[in-house]
């Protein structure tokens, strides 16, 4: 159980964590999703006590981590792949964590077979590779098994096979009953690994609950049609709140409109329609509309498309990343 | 919105925790113990430290000769002790240790290794509690080893000048716990910069300028102030009881009494630690 309240952190002029408030509750995968540099980490390091909060409190189990008797028995975390002495070997490193713990040399090696390290527990880890590197710090957070996990990014640089670990991983630690707290930057990541989401942008918290009522809240169904004539429908759909965009020639997804007042639109113009869909947001549109107004850091390419996708039925080419 | 709530399926009971963990000050003293021996920069600093020491020490046993030879330096010679020539290598193998000394914590923050340190002791002040304790005992046994290393190697030298040190005198062991205890105290004193600062760069520059750089060119310099300040900086500071050679640094500051000289020592090992200690605790890490 992780609860936050009113929590800020700022650095001089700038508020990278803005009074937010949260809980996180044991038995479930949450997934703390926002673009970089929304505040995950930050967040993510004051409820660790290594970042002092500005206002505001953060606690786990109860009390702030500082406070705990046993704190790795409390939380486990994997905050940064590369908070290890490049100079050290695996099972080194494991060590030093374990004895502060009176941990038995005999769970060092446990989290390094289950971490899959046994082969280069003994070297050093500066020639580690990113996933290694992820799987270590795995690892070190399962020193003590503890009844909580926070694992900022932690399938950065895993291969497929290191991907679908983690998954398997932190599901069966929330099963036991552990609260499981995962960051990610990718929505579709977090829509096959998460229970529960959390949304962040700019310091704030912009949606939070469970992972299908957060896509539903923020987007309205689409429909999509395929007719020969898109043009003379396009014309013939424009109205107040109706959004069309076409992904490519001769195909329209529209949204503030639902299909069977397309169909009835159509018929009555007599426009043969060849498909008529009607589907759900995806997450990643479900995303980026959420973060739309959030991310600190917008590339051109971002802008380009959101004017795209409002102009009517252009036929420039919208990549649709979820239609898949 | 900045009031959530993420409700949750009924959790599952907790297994009962099968790992036993027990945080005490001894673990975190193994673990920082694991942490130094754990890297090779160590092992090479250690080693450095000693043939430094041994190195420095059969060089001058073994100038003895020609200082004989030459009226100029014979006064010189004359003043000279056996403990003195064979612990006198410490001034350049504290360079060593007072680089160990502030690698031992500015080493966790270039690498990162800092976060998962505090993770695991969110206290923080053990972990600089602990590092002061294994740094501490490191440079004793290995100043003690570069003593006893030059102890032999110049003996042969030194017994024609009739200047192996009598191990039966307090005078020897004056000399030789002062070094150690100095060399203790530059490490210290390195950690505890080390600590403030938290770059390796700027501790290791500042570390080195106070204990070698400002004694030797402040030396020149007769303002009477000056001269004041440095007799209270570290090695000057080390004169007062530790003797020394006319041309050896620790001889400027014999204005100091020999206690007053170990106090001055002990307070450039113990401020800034205590500085670091508080800073430690306050700031980000």
């Amino acid at each position: 159980m992780i609860e936050a309240h009113e929590l800020t952190k700022r650095y001089g002029e700038k508020t990278a964590v803005d009074g937010i408030s949260f809980t996180i509750a044991p038995g479930s995968v949450t997934g703390f999703l926002g673009p970089n540099g929304a505040g995950k980490s930050t967040t993510m390091r004051m409820i660790m006590g290594l970042d002092r909060p500005t206002s505001g409190t953060v606690t786990v189990n109860g009390r702030p981590y500082a406070e705990h008797r046993s704190p790795l028995s409390e939380v486990g975390a994997l905050l940064d792949a590369k908070a290890v002495h490049p100079g050290r070997s695996a099972r080194s490193h494991l060590r030093t964590m374990a004895a502060t713990h009176n941990i038995p040399s005999s769970r060092v090696d446990e989290v390094i077979e289950m971490t899959g390290l046994a082969a280069v527990a003994g070297k050093r880890v500066g020639g580690f590779s990113l996933g290694m590197g992820q799987r270590l710090g795995i690892a070190s957070a399962m020193l003590a098994d503890p009844r909580t996990l926070i694992l900022d990014e932690p399938v950065n640089g895993l291969d497929p096979e290191g991907v679908q670990w983690v998954r398997r991983l932190v599901r069966t630690l929330a099963d036991e009953g552990r609260t499981v707290f995962l960051s990610s930057h990718l929505m579709s990541e977090m829509a096959q690994t998460a229970d529960q989401l959390l949304v962040i942008g700019r310091g704030r918290i912009i949606a939070a609950g469970p992972v299908q009522e957060v896509i539903d809240s923020v987007s309205a169904a689409a429909v999509r049609v395929r007719t020969p004539r898109a043009g003379e429908l396009a014309d013939l759909l424009q109205a107040d709140g109706v959004t069309i965009s076409s992904p490519e020639p001769g195909t329209l997804d529209l949204r503030g409109i639902d299909a069977a007042d397309v169909g009835e639109l159509a018929c009555a113009a007599g426009i043969a329609l060849h498909e008529l869909c009607p589907r759900s947001a995806t997450l990643e549109e479900a995303y980026m509309s959420l973060t739309q107004d959030a991310v600190e850091y917008r590339s051109d390419l971002a802008a380009t498309t959101s004017a795209a996708t409002t102009s009517a039925a252009t036929t420039s080419a919208v990549p649709e990343e979820g239609s898949r | 919105m900045s009031t959530t709530a993420v409700a949750a399926p009924v959790p599952t009971p907790l297994p009962r925790a099968v790992v036993a963990a027990r945080p005490t000050f001894g673990g975190v003293v193994r673990g920082e113990l694991t942490k130094l021996l754990s890297l090779r920069s160590t092992w090479w600093t250690l080693a450095t430290t000693v043939l430094l020491m041994t190195g420095v020490s059969l060089a001058v046993a073994g100038s003895l000769d020609s200082m004989a030879a030459d009226p100029s330096t014979a006064a010189e010679l004359a003043a000279l002790t056996g403990p003195v020539v064979v612990s006198g290598g410490f001034q350049l193998g504290m360079l060593a240790i007072a680089v160990l000394g502030a690698l031992v914590m500015t080493g966790e923050y270039s690498t990162g290794m800092i976060r998962s340190t505090l993770a695991a002791v969110p206290t923080r002040v053990p972990v600089l509690a602990a590092k002061a304790t294994v740094l501490a005992v490191a440079t004793a046994v290995v100043a003690t080893l570069g003593i006893a290393l030059s102890y032999l190697a110049t003996m042969p030298l030194l017994a024609d000048h009739d200047l192996v040190p009598r191990l039966a005198e307090a005078d020897t062991w004056r000399v030789f716990g002062g070094t150690v205890f100095f060399m203790v105290a530059a490490a210290l004193f390195a950690l505890g910069v080390g600590t403030l600062l938290r770059s390796s760069a700027g501790a290791i520059t500042v570390a080195l300028s106070v204990l070698l750089l400002l004694p030797t060119l402040l030396v020149f310099i007769t303002l009477d102030w000056v001269e004041t300040v440095v007799d209270y900086l570290p090695l000057p500071a080390s004169g007062a009881f530790l003797g020394g050679g006319e041309d050896s640094l620790s001889a400027v500051g014999d204005e100091l009494a020999p206690s007053a000289g170990v106090l001055v020592v002990a307070a450039y090992a113990i401020v800034p630690l205590i500085a670091g200690a508080l800073a430690l605790r306050r700031r980000d890490a």
